[in-house]
């Protein structure tokens, strides 16, 4: 992953902008916001994350999810019709179960709360794909397959037999920088920021908004917060 | 078992005194099946695990089935040699070596079923070099190990008199005088101590693998350690009734028929035992109605899989309860050992449901589901909220080749070590 070099420094300071974290701590624990009232389904995010990550074919690191029982269909709701998306991500657990099963600890929670794999020590034995209850990690079964004949984005291809995942786009926090599918939502329903910190524009939307987590009774405690839609977008 | 038609000459592994056609047909059967396994695992390897039919949402497959099958089947000689030398039951003198022998290669080949399961086996020593204590899997493996040398322990300390009385290097140079087999004797209680416990140990890290997931609400349950143990216990005893059998009439042990009846009944009692820990863990868990843990037990009962567990009811606990809880059937060695082969297969299946019911769903079950994970064709989805596995061509064939590989250790084992206790003289063992 060293020899990729990020070229955010080279944007124009107004697009710079756009992408940086807001108010970060002494501390940062980053987390992510998802407004599913914002959320239109157009997978943009999941494209330019397998773009920004380098995902071959068949495998997704992020996936846009509808509500109810079929793909961008309504679903009924006390008589009305309604729809709404919920993106899926590795939720960055602050108690991970797939860190604990890990039986080499390739995966693993850095500091700064996001969870990581490192592809070099994973065996492929598929237990932290068992153990995590979102269904976010992705394992490299065959040879990788791309659209294009050449690598993509700004992260090293993960070796054949391991298992790889969401990292936050941790190259891009090193450059101060949002990940790619934050910056890349057409209707900003993606938030990013330091959960640490109570100015950050997550901390505000999930005090105003009642954020929720996925599945929070398991404990897993995600990272990954989603604001539930608030007026009925239906027919 | 179709393709295996590879002339190979393993014979030359036989003593020519003993040039038993039939033997030599048996281990160029198996010679070929491990070569054809072999094959498949390394065209696996050049492959990925895309040469096989797991994929991002069953993510364990046949491999695993097979691992958690042979943890099981090695309970046998957990029953006959620990207990049996504990609980002071002499009746199962005749077949502890047999008991002990099949722990030993069963425990063997579990392991061996990790291998072709993981996706960079070159990697297998990060396992010792970064070992993480909080996972289930790591205290697996230690307990395989320490369970595999107990029951190579196992097995010498029981032939060990026999190989040096018949002058054997596998003797080790130990004696046969009476010293000697006093030592035995305190070893032997020494090791069941270690044993029984081991034994206990290794089918309920074997259970925690699944059972602590808080992912799989299938899986999910206290009663998922006592369920593995009872399991094993099923499995252990029928494999350890129909082995007894087949190499009794293979002319290797002798025994009577008491014995048989005697381990149907217990093989009975394990069956209903097993029967009531998945009846009391299904309705826990489908008496909500709905939810994390229901769901999975509605799909069990009348889902895409459940022929197989109405199999596992009906053919693998219902049929041979009651073979071998009416006395008259219990007395008849063809009917216990047809509910062995009932009660073995039916675990087996019950490992099956395990695994595919616990991961074959999606857990947060909204449409389109989790990335199948290899490029589908244009115009198909690579997405899936439920993938029904079927094993690959090439699972199957590495499974044949472990499986031959297993069958070939026992047979030779069985050549070449004294199975029979001697019915006099020293090496009887002083009855406790």
């Amino acid at each position: 992953m060293a020899d990729k070099v990020s070229p955010i420094e080279a944007l124009p300071p107004a697009s710079r902008e756009y992408g940086e974290i807001g108010p970060v701590s002494d501390k940062p624990r980053w987390g992510m916001v998802v407004d599913q009232e914002r959320c239109i389904g157009c997978w943009s995010c999941a494209v330019i994350c397998k773009s920004e990550n380098d995902v071959p074919l068949g495998m997704w690191w992020n996936r846009i999810n509808t509500v109810g029982e079929a793909v961008d269909t309504p679903f009924l709701e006390q008589g009305n019709l309604e729809m709404h998306w919920m993106p899926l991500a590795c939720q960055h657990c602050e108690n991970p179960p797939c860190t604990k099963v890990c039986p080499v600890a390739a995966t693993y929670k850095r500091d700064d709360g996001i969870v990581m794999m490192d592809n070099e020590r994973c065996i492929g034995c598929r237990y932290c794909m068992v153990a995590c209850p979102y269904g976010v990690r992705v394992f490299n079964w065959g040879a990788p397959e791309r659209p294009t004949e050449f690598d993509t984005g700004m992260v090293a291809a993960r070796p054949v037999g391991t298992m790889e995942k969401c990292t936050f786009c941790v190259h891009r926090i090193t450059d101060g920088q949002v990940p790619s599918c934050v910056w890349s939502c057409p209707a900003q329903a993606r938030i990013f920021g330091d959960l640490n910190d109570p100015d950050s524009r997550t901390s505000h939307l999930i005090r105003d908004r009642e954020g929720y987590q996925l599945l929070a009774e398991r404990g897993t405690d995600p990272k990954v917060y989603y604001l539930p839609p608030r007026r009925r977008r239906g027919l | 078992m179709s393709a295996i038609a590879t002339p190979a000459t393993p014979a030359a592994a036989l003593p020519a005194r003993r040039a038993n056609p039939l033997l030599i047909a048996w281990f160029a059967l198996l010679a070929a099946g491990m070569a054809i396994g072999l094959g498949a695992w390394f065209y696996q390897q050049s492959q990925g695990l895309a040469a096989t039919n797991m994929r991002n949402t069953v993510m364990w497959g046949q491999y695993i089935t097979f691992f958690m099958y042979f943890v099981g089947l090695s309970a046998g000689g957990l029953i006959v040699a620990s207990a049996g030398r504990l609980f002071g039951a002499a009746r199962f003198k005749p077949i502890v070596r047999l008991a002990v022998l099949e722990a030993g290669v069963a425990v063997m080949l579990a392991a061996l079923f990790l291998l072709p399961d993981i996706g960079r086996p070159e990697r297998i020593w990060h396992l010792f070099r970064y070992p993480n204590l909080t996972s289930p899997m790591i205290w697996d493996i230690a307990i395989v190990s320490v369970y595999f040398l107990i029951s190579a322990v196992y097995v010498w300390l029981y032939t060990r008199a026999d190989l040096a009385r018949a002058g054997s290097p596998l003797a080790l140079g130990t004696g046969t005088t009476e010293a000697w087999h006093r030592r035995d004797e305190r070893l032997k209680t020494a090791l069941a101590w270690i044993g029984l416990p081991a034994a206990i140990l290794l089918h309920s890290i074997t259970a925690w693998i699944f059972g602590l997931q808080i992912a799989r609400g299938f899986w999910y349950s206290a009663i998922m350690a006592p369920l593995f143990v009872s399991s094993a216990l099923v499995s252990g005893t029928g494999l350890m009734i129909l082995l007894a059998l087949v190499v009794r009439r293979a002319g290797k042990l002798s025994f009577r028929n008491e014995l048989v009846s005697y381990m149907g009944g217990m093989l009975g009692v394990f069956i209903a035992v097993e029967a009531f820990l998945v009846l009391s863990e299904m309705l826990t868990a489908a008496y909500p109605g709905a939810g994390f843990e229901a769901d999975p037990i509605a799909r069990l009962v009348v889902g895409p899989y459940s022929p197989f567990f109405w199999f596992e009811v009906i053919v693998g606990l219902a049929i041979p309860f009651v073979l071998l809880a009416v006395r008259r059937f219990r007395m008849d060695v063809r009917l216990v050992g047809l509910a062995s082969v009932l009660a073995v297969v039916g675990i087996f299946v019950h490992r099956l449901n395990i695994i595919l019911n616990g991961l074959s769903y999606v857990t947060v079950p909204y449409p389109p589901g989790v990335s199948i994970g290899t490029p589908q064709p244009p115009g198909t989805d690579s997405f899936s909220l439920s993938l029904f596995y079927v094993p690959s061509v090439v699972e199957w064939l590495v499974t044949i080749g472990v499986l031959s590989f297993g069958a070939l250790v026992f047979t030779m084992a069985v050549l070449v070590l004294p199975l029979r206790e001697k019915a006099n003289g020293e090496a009887a063992e002083a009855v406790r």
